[in-house]
């Protein structure tokens, strides 16, 4: 089968402002990604090193009934979607997206990095791109359009440094 | 001053019955019993009409894992129970309004068919096979001979056996959650859904696994149906069996059931192979993984809830946590 091609990224964004109005009047949350993603974390440490989760302020939060919450569940969400419109589209297989000068061993390890990054500062400012940027944009706060704006111009900022991985 | 402490009524501990009696070996049994019940019955329905070669993992293949299958189940059985060497009393006698004693019988009747089935096919499965005994090439003439008629042994002893791992819950009605006729029919059509999940795994040929794909697709779909009706019926009929509806649908099984077994194991393995029959490309022995995982989870889930669900109270901690 021919992959289709991707959606028109204006009509993209008005079906994902309608998925996030559908889960406010739905669930009553918003839509978010780094606190399911926090609180597989913890669920795991949980099973290596529990006493680690305890003693640590900040995972020790979330130790109760750690994988009960609604972000989790709309993760799982999110990855059966995704399944089935790849499946869809025709764009089923595994590969690397990376541009044309970079490894795919070398795409990985940058890949990982900037991951990690993204994870630890999505914890530090309490959200990340979905659960910061767009609910609580969506809800006209403040502090998410301050952290829209510092996103883009951090992305500005370094988009230069690390351009060899894409072009 | 002496204190006495006085536990009375209910706090007795000794006056409730034990709660959780069955533990994981019952539900690891009825996955197992409901699993070979769908792969005998689709392995002699095909060898019935004729089409052991075009469906080589369905007829030929599958079968071979039966008898292990079996044997773990029934190993698990016997491990549950507290008196294991009085297990042959049940074969002394025949008591047909109780499920044990269906259970017992159809064991002992789809157990050496299942060796004698799988006996059939070994040299078409394991061509280098060989052996030097008059015997068992007798036997092995023998059992082609009847092969037919073992045939239709198989295929109505298998719906038999897949109805009764789920009467064997049914008939108990002191636990509400269990007692309701629904369970039979559903327990059957989920062990027929993990045959066709296991054939699916195991065949190699595309034209097979679309066909298995197909049948699994209409019998999730059934069980769908089944499970909306069961919690319908529930929630229809007395106090008891509201309350029992509540352990799915709020309760401590929510999240379980209707993540694990009926998202992931009925309803993405449907879309998959719904997907698939419309011409989509989608690997289907993903749907047959989550299908096979839900089911066991399916069971384990049933079997804990039910003992979870009782008349006087509205239901006790699940031990599940």
């Amino acid at each position: 089968m021919k992959e289709e091609k991707f959606w028109n990224p204006y009509l993209a964004g008005i079906g994902l402002g309608l998925t996030l109005l559908l889960a406010f009047v739905l669930v009553g949350r918003g839509l978010g990604a780094s606190g399911a993603l926090m609180r597989f974390d913890v669920w795991l440490l949980k099973l290596i090193a529990p006493g680690h989760v305890q003693a640590n302020p900040y995972f020790s939060q979330y130790a109760q009934n750690t994988l009960s919450n609604w972000l989790v569940f709309e993760v799982i969400g999110v990855m059966i979607g995704g399944f089935l419109s790849g499946g869809l589209a025709g764009r089923l297989k595994f590969k690397t997206g990376k541009g044309p000068n970079i490894s795919v061993k070398g795409r990985w390890i940058m890949a990982f990095i900037g991951g990690a990054l993204v994870g630890w500062a999505a914890r530090l400012a309490r959200g990340c791109t979905s659960g910061l940027a767009l609910t609580g944009g969506a809800t006209l706060s403040l502090g998410s359009w301050a952290f829209m704006f510092a996103v883009f111009a951090g992305a500005y900022a370094t988009a230069y440094f690390v351009r060899k991985q894409w072009i | 001053m002496h204190e006495i402490e006085i536990t009375s009524g209910r706090m007795n501990p000794e006056i409730d019955p034990i709660l959780h009696a069955w533990g994981w070996p019952i539900p690891l049994y009825l996955f197992l019993g409901g699993l070979v019940a769908g792969i005998l019955f689709f392995s002699a329905l095909f060898y019935l009409r004729n089409e052991s070669d075009k469906y080589k993992a369905g007829v030929k293949i599958a079968p071979m894992f039966a008898p292990f299958f079996l044997t773990i189940g029934l190993l698990a059985l016997l491990y549950d129970l507290s008196h294991k060497l009085y297990f042959w009393k049940l074969f002394t006698t025949i008591r047909l309004e109780s499920p044990m004693s269906w259970g017992a019988w159809t064991l002992s009747i789809i157990f050496p068919l299942s060796i004698l089935w799988s006996f059939l096919f070994i040299k078409d499965v394991f061509p280098s096979i060989s052996w030097n005994s008059k015997l068992l090439d007798q036997l092995h003439e023998l059992v082609k001979k009847f092969a037919k008629p073992i045939a239709w042994a198989l295929l109505l002893v298998s719906i038999i056996l897949g109805i009764y791992t789920g009467i064997l819950l049914s008939a108990f009605n002191a636990r509400p959650f269990w007692n309701t006729s629904i369970l039979g029919p559903l327990f059957l059509t989920s062990g027929l859904s993990t045959g066709t999940a296991f054939v699916i795994l195991l065949s190699k040929d595309h034209h097979e696994k679309l066909l298995f794909s197909r049948i699994d697709m209409w019998l999730i779909a059934v069980e769908m149906f089944l499970i909306i009706h069961l919690f319908m019926g529930f929630l229809a009929s007395i106090q008891v069996h509201e309350d029992a509806a509540h352990l799915f649908l709020g309760g401590p099984y929510t999240a379980v059931f209707w993540t694990f077994v009926f998202t992931l194991g009925l309803l993405v393995p449907f879309l998959i192979e719904l997907l698939e029959w419309r011409g989509y490309k989608l690997p289907t022995s993903l749907a047959a993984v989550l299908v096979l995982i839900g089911g066991i989870i399916f069971r384990f889930v049933v079997v804990d809830a039910g003992q979870s669900s009782r008349w006087l109270y509205k239901f006790m901690e699940s031990s599940l946590k």
